[in-house]
């Protein structure tokens, strides 16, 4: 019977697909459920499977070959609380906050100033805004090439430039205190993205602000204080959140700049092991699904309450 | 009067002049890169930088593409090259005609529970990709799909924001186009590809050249279903050649512009597309 009905789907399926492509119309809903049938079976396959799945395998020890075997709380209690067993789980993210806390507001900082020194100039702008765009385009394992070379500590363009001004040389990726601002650097270079929105939220302002401004005497300063960085708070609360979630996930420039022919993953110290850098060594060095599940888990809520957070206490309007 | 102008002409020559400053830090990186892959071996290692590649014995400006070559060939660049090509290639024409056909069908054509739907497909965007990591790979071994080309395929067939994106666009479109085209007997399908599409050819196009960015840069999906060399993409094989060789800059460097160079130039073709693109999608890419 079940056949049978299988049968019938597939007929009816096939004339749907075969009246479409003519000029009888079938049952319109029928073609509307057709057109989104591949949308939907990717979502149940690639979503909303993943999602639920890694719910449930967080709760078992399971390493992708055999059966997992569920364990309840196991993966959550010994991720949380063991620090001899998973020495790295609170230091993953301790490195993670510190990244996008100094490397947020100064890849941020670095976006405003370019968008208000493009804004103010009349011919030439394309020019500059493709300029500081192409390190937001080229690759992330690209870029950490580019910049493992920068940062070399004898032959580096950095070091050298340090020292033909008088500074002194850092050793960028070889010292655990440096890896943080080297990381930094990199991301304040690659701000173009920010610095485009930046621009946008700019032209957004009506210039009659600023006329009614300047008819009572306002100067330059006094343009940006108090039209300026009031009118981009909407612009600067997306990016705020759209950066965070960003930061938080960060990996293919870690995993390239840390990662040498022995294997080590965070460089020296661990400085450079990110969160996802470290599910990562769990989940494919380790095995240990369950445990980056877990991890994605808690990734996910940590995700979602800082979003939470931001949209309840960050102030989003021009109030 | 003439004192104003004045003013205005060494404001804007200090801006300029920060600008320019600020845009040579900001490209020098990738000079460097081009200038180290076509310096021989020992010449990389100078205490101080020379932008054209100088031999260190007879103090000859030279340039070779000794690097690209060894790095193409000994390094298996050229395959990767050509799989990224096929990936991206099967990939965003494929990605984009589903997301257009659901966003089609979501934007105008009612079918029961349809926007109850559509609000499930948008709540999983606020999932982070990285937590479906470890699923969707189990997934794409049951498949039968894992270390292949298609892996890297199929599982990135949709993008539920692009979806989204076409759909908010399509809504925009007049009516009364398709009401006419249906009174002359048109289809779904066909009022779908002969009046929607063409009508909607720079959002198209937005989508089309970010994701083709998008997926020639990926590195952790290919990372975590790839095994076999032959099967490597760009980013890949450079990730694994900057890690085993890190003391070889002029052979990182040859690897990092193969992988770089192509993305360069469809940027600088589209540049005004892309940047009009991230203010119209709030995308990054």
């Amino acid at each position: 019977m079940f056949r049978g009905t299988l049968k019938r789907f597939c007929k009816r399926y096939l004339k749907v697909i075969m009246g479409s492509f003519g000029s009888f119309r079938y049952g319109e809903s029928l073609i509307g459920i057709l057109f989104v049938t591949p949308v939907v079976l990717y979502f149940l396959i690639f979503l909303l499977y993943p999602a639920l799945g890694a719910l449930y395998y967080s709760f078992t020890e399971w390493n992708m070959r055999t059966r997992p075997i569920w364990v309840g709380l196991w993966n959550y209690k010994h991720l949380l609380f063991d620090r001899i067993k998973y020495p790295y789980f609170w230091h993953s993210l301790g490195v993670t906050a510190k990244y996008t806390g100094i490397a947020m507001p100064l890849s941020f900082v670095t976006a405003l100033v370019l968008a208000l020194l493009i804004n103010a100039v009349k011919r030439g702008q394309d020019f500059f805004k493709v300029a500081f765009y192409l390190p937001v385009i080229t690759a992330g394992a690209a870029v950490a090439t580019m910049w493992r070379w920068i940062y070399d500590p004898l032959y580096g363009l950095l070091n050298i430039g340090l020292k033909a001004v008088g500074l002194q040389p850092q050793r960028w990726l070889g010292e655990p205190r440096m890896i943080i601002p080297a990381l930094a650097i990199i991301s304040a270079w690659q701000c173009g993205f920010a610095m485009i929105v930046f621009l946008a939220g700019l032209a957004s302002i009506p210039s009659r602000l600023y006329e009614a401004a300047e008819i009572d005497g306002a100067g330059a300063w006094q343009k940006f204080r108090y039209i300026m960085l009031p009118m981009l708070k909407p612009t600067t609360f997306f990016l705020l959140v759209t950066g965070l979630i960003a930061a938080f996930q960060v990996f293919d420039i870690v995993y390239v700049l840390f990662r040498t022919g022995g294997g080590t993953i965070g460089g020296p110290g661990q400085a450079g092991l990110t969160y996802v850098l470290s599910l990562f060594d769990h989940a494919f060095r380790y095995y240990e699904m369950g445990v980056a599940c877990a991890m994605s888990f808690i990734l996910f809520v940590i995700i979602l309450i800082v979003t939470y957070l931001q949209f309840r206490f960050v102030p989003q309007s021009y109030e | 009067m003439a004192r104003l102008s004045k003013y205005w002409l060494c404001r804007s020559l200090v801006l300029y002049m920060a600008l320019l400053i600020i845009a040579i830090l900001m490209v020098s990186p990738f000079v460097w890169m081009i200038s180290t892959s076509l310096k021989n071996g020992p010449d990389v290692f100078t205490p101080i930088p020379t932008l054209f590649p100088i031999n260190k014995k007879t103090g000859d400006i030279y340039a070779t593409l000794e690097n690209y070559r060894y790095v193409l060939i000994k390094k298996g660049f050229a395959i990767a090259f050509f799989n990224s090509l096929i990936v991206a290639g099967i990939v965003v024409p494929l990605k984009l005609f589903l997301d257009a056909l659901g966003g089609y069908a979501f934007a105008r054509i009612p079918f029961p529970g349809r926007d109850k739907l559509f609000l499930l497909l948008l709540s999983s965007m606020m999932i982070p990709g990285i937590a479906l990591l470890i699923p969707r790979v189990y997934v794409t071994k049951v498949l039968g799909l894992y270390d292949s080309l298609w892996g890297l395929i199929i599982p990135m067939s949709v993008s539920v924001f692009d979806v989204f994106l076409l759909r908010q666009f399509f809504l925009t479109l007049p009516r009364e186009l398709e009401e006419a085209a249906m009174i002359d007997g048109a289809s779904r399908l066909r009022i779908f590809i002969q009046i929607i599409l063409p009508l909607s050819r720079p959002v198209l196009a937005v989508v089309t050249i970010t994701s083709f960015i998008w997926h020639w840069n990926d590195l952790i999906w290919p990372l975590v279903i790839i095994n076999t060399p032959s099967r490597y993409t760009l980013p890949l094989a450079l990730a694994l050649l900057t890690s085993g060789q890190s003391h070889k800059p002029h052979l990182t460097m040859a690897g990092a512009a193969i992988a770089t160079i192509p993305i360069l130039i469809v940027f600088l073709i589209f540049q005004k597309r892309i940047l009009k693109g991230i203010t119209l999608t709030g995308l990054k890419m």
